[in-house]
């Protein structure tokens, strides 16, 4: 009688441990892996989104081959950062070419893990695309080229997480070759700044605007195609497609290309003050406050302000920003 | 005595059909010799969030919720009333919900449907017992699982609809079964399946309550699936192979079984995952017309 029950309570010990324990494992003092944090953070869903459709989902999943540590250093966007470019889901990433979503994702990526404290401002750091980050401080703030840094030191198993409120933007090419990318759909897969190269070309300004050994940075400020069908309403002239532009004189074409480039070595939004500016021709331009990662911008022959509407790409001549009026003399 | 012979005869029927995948195939009731029974079920079970390590993800990864339907042909058969045949075999048609552009992007496709693995088990009771009035029961279960559909299981993260995991198991278990004369039973088996591949060896248990009589049956079930190994989705060493993913939960779910006339019954079941690493939080209900003979 006694042998039969503990025979009996032998096998539903053992049930109840299996059943109990199942989900114990070692998972006390496990950290997630950086991919694991994008994937189970509800702020990341568009940069999950991302990481799978650009390929580096199970890369972030395992350790670094790259670095003796075995860590990475991502600079992770949050919803937020990717809605200001328009991609709202993961269905938006659709109108990013392949090729430069992955390259976008590696640029938020390093070797090693580089704390929070040991980003200082004046310093940089290389990325796994190759484009090397700057960081700035604006008042308390500090900022990675023009992206706000949000949150420092998210711990994975692979690596250290920071969270941005910003998408970093790098060509790897510069401002003429980066614009003409754009222009032949290798960014989004619909073409963009084809009214600005076809201009540029017609200034004969890309020589000018193109990365030689000691030649200056510049910040531009790019007028999208939509700027430039905007400006043909304005004008009263019919800008449709790109080569209507050369309807246009030359010498004015010039003059107000001009009137978008700085010669300052470059500058992001978070370096960027209310105020005037110096472009290399036409007359002072005049930047509203700096609000939110932005500012809005006015030529002197403008009645109406033109936001940018991608902030702070970094090309290896300088920085670009997109905006959506084209800024007259 | 009467009572006792009805209450075996409504016992016996209900060595029955297993109705989600979750659950042993083997249960504590032997069948007569001769004597068996067929069923047919579908379950449907759905899921909008998963079982990761060490943090749950809410929203499916690309597809974020899959919808699990199969159909499974299961029979028991006594070959003597000591030794027990069990064959099951479902078709599964899983399906997601990621939208036509993601899916163009990835190339992906958000249903994955087929025949999966069949199941073959033999159970022996070699003893039992009297407990005071109640039947002790002892029963030792052999069994293999073999994929004979030809899906997939390394398509990436398009896997995550895969509707299994390829691996051929050999499967091992041991039960105990208390039976009342009043047709209360409390029945607890653990068991191991080594599989091939990738696919992690596994420690499982089952605990079982339930009461049956000539007019109906019910339980209530806990079981577990411990992975003996095993990498964790999205976690180190993780290589988008799902198959080699340790896969780790506590389900539970309720049966209820009415016999109709002629030998023919209905079942009807509810089950749910509780915890879980590297597998969907998923809630599933499930019928099937069973056929006993």
């Amino acid at each position: 009688m006694l042998f039969n029950s503990k025979i009996l309570f032998l096998p539903l010990v053992l049930a109840a441990l299996c059943s109990t324990t199942s989900c114990k494992k070692d998972d006390v003092d496990a950290l997630p892996t950086i991919a694991a944090i994008a994937v189970t953070n509800a702020d990341f869903s568009t940069l999950e989104d991302a990481a799978v459709q650009g390929g580096v989902a199970v890369v972030l999943s395992n350790p670094n081959p790259g670095d003796p540590s075995g860590d990475y250093t991502v600079f992770a966007p949050n919803n937020a950062a990717f809605a200001r470019l328009g991609l709202n889901k993961g269905d938006d990433l659709a109108v990013l070419n392949d090729a430069f979503l992955t390259n976008t994702l590696l640029y938020h990526v390093s070797n090693g893990n580089l704390a929070g404290s040991g980003i200082t401002s004046g310093s940089t750091s290389g990325s796994a695309l190759g484009p090397v980050r700057r960081f700035i401080t604006r008042g308390t703030e500090q900022y990675i080229n023009g992206s706000k840094i949000l949150a420092t030191d998210v711990k994975a198993e692979n690596g250290t997480v920071h969270v941005i409120d910003k998408v970093l933007l790098a060509t790897g090419a510069d401002i003429v070759q980066s614009a003409i990318a754009l222009k032949d759909a290798k960014v989004f897969v619909v073409p963009e700044l084809s009214f600005l190269v076809e201009a540029v070309l017609y200034a004969e300004l890309a020589g000018a605007l193109s990365a030689a050994a000691g030649s200056p940075s510049f910040t531009v400020f790019a007028p999208s195609d939509a700027a430039f069908k905007q400006l043909g309403v304005d004008l009263g002239v019919a800008l449709n497609i790109p080569a209507d532009i050369r309807k246009l004189p030359k010498e004015i074409v010039t003059a107000v290309l001009l009137n978008h480039v700085i010669a300052d070595g470059g500058k992001f939004t978070s370096e960027l003050n209310g105020g005037t500016v110096a472009p290399l021709g036409g007359t002072n331009l005049t930047l509203g406050a700096f609000n939110n990662g932005t500012l809005t911008v006015k030529g002197n022959g403008n009645t109406v302000v033109a936001n940018m509407v991608i902030p702070d790409v970094l090309t290896t001549n300088g920085v670009v920003h997109v905006i959506d009026r084209v800024l007259l003399p | 005595m009467q009572f006792n012979h009805l209450l075996l005869g409504a016992l016996s029927l209900l060595s029955l059909p297993v109705l989600t995948q979750a659950q042993s195939p083997v249960s504590g009731f032997m069948n007569g010799k001769g004597e068996g029974a067929i069923a047919l079920s579908y379950t449907a079970e759905k899921y909008d969030n998963v079982f990761l390590a060490p943090t749950d993800a809410q929203g499916v990864p690309v597809f974020n919720e899959v919808n699990v339907n199969s159909v499974s042909l299961y029979a028991t058969y006594g070959i003597t009333k000591r030794f027990n045949a069990i064959v099951s075999l479902p078709y599964i048609q899983t399906h997601g919900h990621a939208t036509d552009v993601v899916l163009k992007e990835l190339g992906f496709e958000n249903e994955r449907k087929g025949v999966q693995d069949l199941s073959l088990f033999v159970k022996y009771n070699p003893y039992e017992c009297k407990v005071g009035t109640s039947d002790l029961s002892f029963i030792i279960g052999a069994g293999l699982k073999t994929p004979i559909g030809a899906y997939k299981v390394e398509e990436g993260l398009q896997s995550i609809l895969a509707i299994g995991n390829r691996a051929t198991s050999i499967n091992g278990l041991a039960i105990a079964q208390l039976r009342t004369k009043s047709g209360v039973f409390l029945a607890t088996q653990a068991g191991y399946s080594l599989r091939n591949g990738e696919v992690p060896n596994a420690v499982i248990g089952e605990i079982k309550a339930g009461y049956g009589s000539s007019r109906f049956y019910v339980d209530a079930w806990y079981a577990g699936q411990i992975s003996d190994g095993g990498v964790n989705i999205l976690g180190e060493g993780f290589q988008g192979i799902f198959p080699a993913t340790d896969v780790s939960y506590t389900r539970a779910g309720v049966t209820l079984y009415v016999p109709i006339a002629g030998g023919f019954g209905i079942s009807g079941g509810v089950s749910k995952y509780l915890t879980g690493r590297n597998v969907g939080e998923s809630t599933g209900v499930s019928g099937a017309l069973v056929y006993k003979f």
